[in-house]
């Protein structure tokens, strides 16, 4: 069948089996090869890509759903100018990236938090705030396994991109 | 993982698919964090998959206040029901067991529905659902609407009661019974570790005081000690009309007997079924602490 989304902000027209799942389409027809396969069943969050500005595990996200809607993809995180986002420089600053595998789904996982701090001015679960604690981001990440890291420098570069923000 | 789908795009469209696949092999999708588990292990032949994602009535996938009831369409996520600020105020169970339930990404797509539908006795929502009293809008193919006790909704292991032709359009929570009330209210869960876990045992709770300390309603539930998640009928009678901070080590004890007369948990790769007696006996009794 054919569905039309938006990735990375150009229009994109696809002819896919109706099982594939987002994660095929990316890496297998579009060779977007940024969005990591990990344990296919929702665990580990290597996989995770935003569908409208929210994180989801594509692994187990049917490419026809996201018909109509706005994929980001760690490809399309960077700036039109090439720079990079600023999650991305903080990861790196922090020394938090080892093998990498887990770093895509991360990155797009700490993107989300501001996002949704940014416009609700609400860290889920918490209430009204505008940026969210340390223990905040922990929670906000627990489906995202990183097997290097430790998450410690993980964690301090995320919290590096909402002290910033202060 | 071979499949076809349906995508009907309104429930008129979904209820016409239903009964064009009356005498075929079908399963509803919603979220898809439990269908694509199971069909990535075994898909069966020539199977549809009707899709729910597609659906663009707001009543199936939103929140409404009644003057009785706050109706919960079916199509709501994990993370719609951590945000919404009546739930929070109203229902902080059900608040915290959204929030606790897997991870972020899987919150944002994980439904109501599909976590009822699935019937694990270790849903989450189910529980947090089921202190609450709620009941199930069920519709049919022919847009009828019937409504079952939530208790009666869940029959065996991973089996509800709905008909082939039947789907969840909605659960009702029943209001607080006083406005002025406060509310003891919350989820615990235990897992052999923090995040992402399937649950040991997991107790949901929603208790409702007066002015005066007075318990004016009850509703506890406990889950992954049973076939089925259970409500504890007589713990919350044990507490309806008791002061909330006047209970004796003995009644604690009792109140806690009472919960666990409800449990016949199974041994399992997670625990034993004595470990998780011990468990939810102690996480009872510090519901009263
Ligand atoms: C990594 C991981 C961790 C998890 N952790 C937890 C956890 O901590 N706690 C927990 O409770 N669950 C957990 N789950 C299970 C799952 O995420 C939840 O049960 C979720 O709520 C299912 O919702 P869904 O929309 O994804 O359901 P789907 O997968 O779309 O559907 C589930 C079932 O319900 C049926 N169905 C869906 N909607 C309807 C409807 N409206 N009417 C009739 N039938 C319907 C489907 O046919 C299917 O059989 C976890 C799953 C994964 C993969
Ligand atoms: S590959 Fe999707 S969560 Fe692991
Ligand atoms: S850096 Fe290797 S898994 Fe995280």
């Amino acid at each position: 069948m054919e569905i039309t989304f938006t990735l990375n902000g150009k229009k994109t027209i696809c002819h896919i089996k109706v099982s594939t799942t987002l994660l095929e389409l990316l890496r297998e027809t579009l060779n977007l090869t940024g969005t990591k396969p990990g344990c296919h069943e929702g665990e580990c969050g290597a996989c995770t890509v935003l569908i409208n500005g929210k994180s989801v595990n594509s692994c187990l996200y049917l490419a026809l759903n996201t018909n109509g809607k706005e994929i980001t993809t760690i490809e399309g995180l960077t700036k039109p100018n090439g720079g990079l986002d600023e999650v991305q420089e903080s990861m790196i600053k922090n020394g938090a990236v080892q093998c990498g595998f887990c770093t895509s789904g991360m990155v797009l996982n700490i993107k989300a938090l501001q996002l949704e701090t940014m416009q609700n001015k609400k860290v889920p679960g918490s209430g009204i705030k505008n940026s969210p604690n340390r223990n905040e981001i922990k929670k906000w990440l627990e489906g995202n396994l990183c097997r290097c890291t430790g998450y410690v420098k993980i964690i301090d570069a995320a919290e590096e991109v909402f002290n910033k923000g202060k | 993982m071979e499949f076809e789908i349906e995508s009907p795009k309104n429930i008129t469209e979904l209820c016409k698919t239903i009964k064009s696949y009356r005498s075929k092999s079908f399963r509803f999708g919603a979220g898809y964090t439990d269908l694509l588990m199971e069909l990535k292990k075994h898909t069966p032949r020539n199977l549809t998959v009707i899709n729910l994602a597609q659906l663009k009535d707001v009543s199936f996938s939103s929140i409404r206040s009644t003057t009785k009831n706050i109706q919960i369409g079916a199509m709501i996520t994990a993370s719609k029901l951590v945000t919404d600020t009546r739930i929070e105020q109203l229902f902080p169970v059900l608040q915290q067991a959204a929030h606790n339930l897997a991870s972020t990404q899987i919150r944002q797509v994980a439904t109501l529905g599909g976590n009822m539908c699935t019937a694990s006795p270790s849903g989450d929502l189910i529980c947090a659902a089921m202190a609450l009293q709620a009941s199930c809008e069920i519709m049919n193919d022919d847009k009828k609407i019937h409504n079952l006790s939530i208790q009666d909704f869940f029959i065996g292991v991973r089996k509800t009661a709905l008909k082939k032709n039947e789907f969840l359009f909605a659960i009702n929570i029943p209001r607080n019974k006083k406005r002025t009330a406060t509310l003891h209210s919350g989820f615990i869960k235990i897992g052999t570790r923090k995040s992402m876990e399937c649950s040991v045992v997991s107790l949901a709770f929603h208790l409702q005081i007066d002015k005066t300390g007075k318990i004016i309603d009850a509703g506890i539930a406990i889950g992954a000690s049973a076939p089925t998640v259970k409500f504890a009928q007589s713990a919350c009678q044990f507490l309806i009309g008791k002061k909330i901070n006047s209970f004796s080590e003995k009644e604690k004890e009792e109140f806690a007997n009472k919960v666990l007369s409800y449990a016949s948990p199974i041994s399992d790769i997670r625990a034993t079924a004595w470990y998780r007696k011990e468990v939810l006996f102690n996480i009872s009794k510090g519901v009263l602490e």
